[in-house]
């Protein structure tokens, strides 16, 4: 009971998290989403209240919040919306969200990046099929969920069971949970002026992660000769 | 971040979006007397002195004229369309420099962010975001012909971001940075034979045709092409939230002039009144001058080349961005790379950029090249599709 009471904050925001995502699901039987959304705030306040200790600076304290409220936020009505193009949408308000936290963090370029390549082409991209294939509503086991409690109890320990892995990785013993900067500063990231922007980013890919970054461009490679060989119409068909 | 830091940010702010709305009011009469101009009429003369005044009707009818949400549309989305088109437009302008930066006055910056070391990477990174306003728009209509044009403008904006992007990536190479001022006084200090439009002729051609396919310009406006699609995106816009959606496609235009101003053209710099170190009383002006005179040039060409050139049908449209565009912007990457990498002069690369440019030039129109064991055939096709024979 000892570690209960020790995670005590996380596990009621969890519960909240858990009972604001059920009551935001569409269903048959209730029409209002109306509970849902009063629940909203208080569980946003709890994700803020477990997440952050304020550091002082207020600026920097209310940047936080928006950025994290607002990938909250998009993530939760991501899942909850009946409609795929509300969902689309509320994942791109997500990514935003994400990228002001990486701002915040001074990783403009990633920020820069994310944007481009989630909210500018892969979302596009999402938004442009659900319009071509879906002119009309779904139909009806299409538009509720099926599982929605087993999926929203499993999602939370998740989410618990990584926030949980995080402060055992990199926070200090006697936080609630937010992670101590500087000593994630002073132990593990190397400490740049430059750091995030795309020079310290460009060099940093292509000193220390040389490896990974020809892997992953010899898997593009093949992906896109793939796709080439793949796509022609031929006159005795594909491939 | 002092307080004087601030009221000088929120001066150049109201200069710069001040300067932006009455210059583009502006604009839309240049354009309208222009193409009277060119089609031999008048255009509109009646309000004030030759016209003058025309803006100011126009914007106080856009005010006042019914503002109708047809009862169709899915309202929250119709909303937010203009809304998203106009802030991506506004928002773009914040890193470009209007002037010379460091010889601004203490009471206003020439640049209304100065220090976001992303650059160039923040206007792509806020121009992807600007096609929402398009599609949403089209979408929320509730209308074939809306949703056609916004699936085309997607279609065709997220083609063409890349060519854009890849255009630059020449000129960032030769600068070694992604900031537009760093940029602009790396030409200015090598006077004007150091503009980057000599050292790289084909990606300023690139980086043009592409950014008019990203304004949607004419040859390039599928996606409104009014003979198909009535207004296409915009067609059930009425009254503001139309104004908003030309709104948003003006500031677009003058951000997209002021880059290829600052990137090519050398920005500020000119020919003896205006190089990086003349001094004078009033050389700040003279620079601002230049170089606003330099955007107007550009955005007058842009609307000389609406009444030029006629406009795209959508396959050519994609097959010159990805046929086209890309071959050529890779190769241009590859010439500037290998000179940088080998300290070849700085002539070999226009005469690398005259090279790709024949070199595509000769595989577009000779008509036939082989792709793997068939023939694709570009020049003998009526309907102009490819026609694959194997």
């Amino acid at each position: 009971m000892n570690w209960v009471s020790e995670n005590i904050a996380l596990i009621v925001t969890l519960v909240l998290l858990g009972a604001n995502i059920l009551l935001l699901f569409p269903s048959t039987g209730r029409k209002s989403g109306i509970p849902g959304f009063l629940l909203l705030p208080v569980t946003l306040a709890g994700l803020g209240w477990v997440f952050l200790q304020p550091t002082g600076d207020i600026v920097r304290d209310l940047l936080f919040y928006m950025a994290g409220g607002t990938a909250v936020l998009g993530g939760l009505l991501m899942t909850t919306q009946r409609n795929p193009v509300y969902a689309a949408l509320w994942f791109a308000v997500a990514t935003l969200g994400v990228c002001g936290l990486f701002v915040i963090n001074s990783a403009p370029f990633l920020a820069a990046v994310t944007i481009i390549v989630y909210a500018g082409a892969i979302v596009v991209t999402f938004v442009f099929v659900i319009m071509l294939a879906q002119q009309e509503q779904g139909s009806g086991y299409d538009r509720i969920p099926q599982q929605p409690f087993l999926a929203t109890v499993l999602g939370c320990l998740l989410v618990g069971t990584m926030l949980l892995g995080i402060e055992k990785t990199f926070g200090p013993e006697s936080s609630r949970l937010s992670v101590d900067r500087t000593a994630l500063h002073v132990s593990s990231l190397p400490v740049e002026n430059d750091l995030g922007s795309p020079g310290g980013v460009g060099r940093s890919l292509f000193t220390d992660y040389l490896f990974a970054v020809e892997l992953a461009g010899t898997v593009l490679l093949v992906a896109t000769i793939g796709a080439i060989a793949i796509a022609p119409r031929r006159p005795q068909g594909s491939l | 971040m002092s307080w004087e830091f601030f009221l000088v940010t929120l001066i150049t702010i109201g200069v710069a979006f001040g300067g932006l709305m009455g210059t583009i009011a502006y604009l839309i009469l240049v354009e309208r007397r222009l193409a009277a101009f060119i089609q031999d009429r008048y255009g509109p003369n009646r309000v004030g002195w030759a016209g003058l005044l025309q803006p100011i009707a126009d914007g106080a009818k856009f005010l006042l004229k019914e503002d109708v949400i047809p009862g169709y549309v899915n309202k929250t989305l119709y909303i937010l369309g203009p809304s998203i088109a106009v802030f991506t437009a506004m928002a773009g302008f914040a890193i470009v420099p209007f002037g010379p930066v460091d010889q601004a006055p203490s009471w206003m910056r020439f640049v209304i962010a100065p220090d976001v070391n992303i650059g160039m990477i923040y206007i792509f990174c806020v121009g992807s975001l600007g096609v929402y306003g398009v599609i949403l728009g089209g979408w929320a209509s509730n209308n074939k012909y809306s949703s056609l044009g916004s699936m085309r403008a997607s279609a065709q904006v997220v083609s063409y971001e890349i060519p854009l992007g890849m255009s630059i990536i020449g000129v960032v190479l030769m600068t070694s940075s992604l900031s537009l001022n760093d940029i602009l006084m790396h030409q200015a200090n090598q006077g004007v034979l150091g503009w980057n439009v000599w050292t790289q002729p084909l990606a300023l051609l690139i980086f043009f045709v592409s950014a008019l396919a990203e304004t949607n310009r004419l040859p390039f406006d599928l996606s409104e092409c009014e003979q198909e699609l009535v207004g296409g995106f915009h067609t059930e816009y009425s009254s503001m939230k139309f104004a908003l959606y030309f709104l948003g496609e003006y500031a677009h235009i003058i951000t997209v002039c002021f880059l290829t101003a600052i990137l090519f053209f050398g920005g500020w710099q000119f020919p003896l009144i205006a190089e990086a170190d003349s001094a004078y009383l009033g050389a700040t002006l003279v620079k601002v001058v230049v170089l606003l005179t330099k955007v107007l040039m550009i955005i007058l060409l842009i609307m000389f080349i609406r009444w030029t050139i006629p406009r795209f049908r959508f396959d050519q449209l994609m097959n010159l961005a990805w046929l086209g565009l890309i071959p050529m912007a890779a190769m241009n990457i590859l010439v500037v790379m290998t000179a940088k990498q080998f300290d070849w002069p700085i002539w070999t690369l226009p005469l690398g950029s005259l090279a790709i440019f024949v070199a595509a030039g000769l595989i577009g129109t000779s008509g036939k090249f082989i792709v793997s064991d068939q023939t694709v055939d570009f020049s003998e096709s009526p309907e102009g599709y490819v026609h694959v024979h194997s």
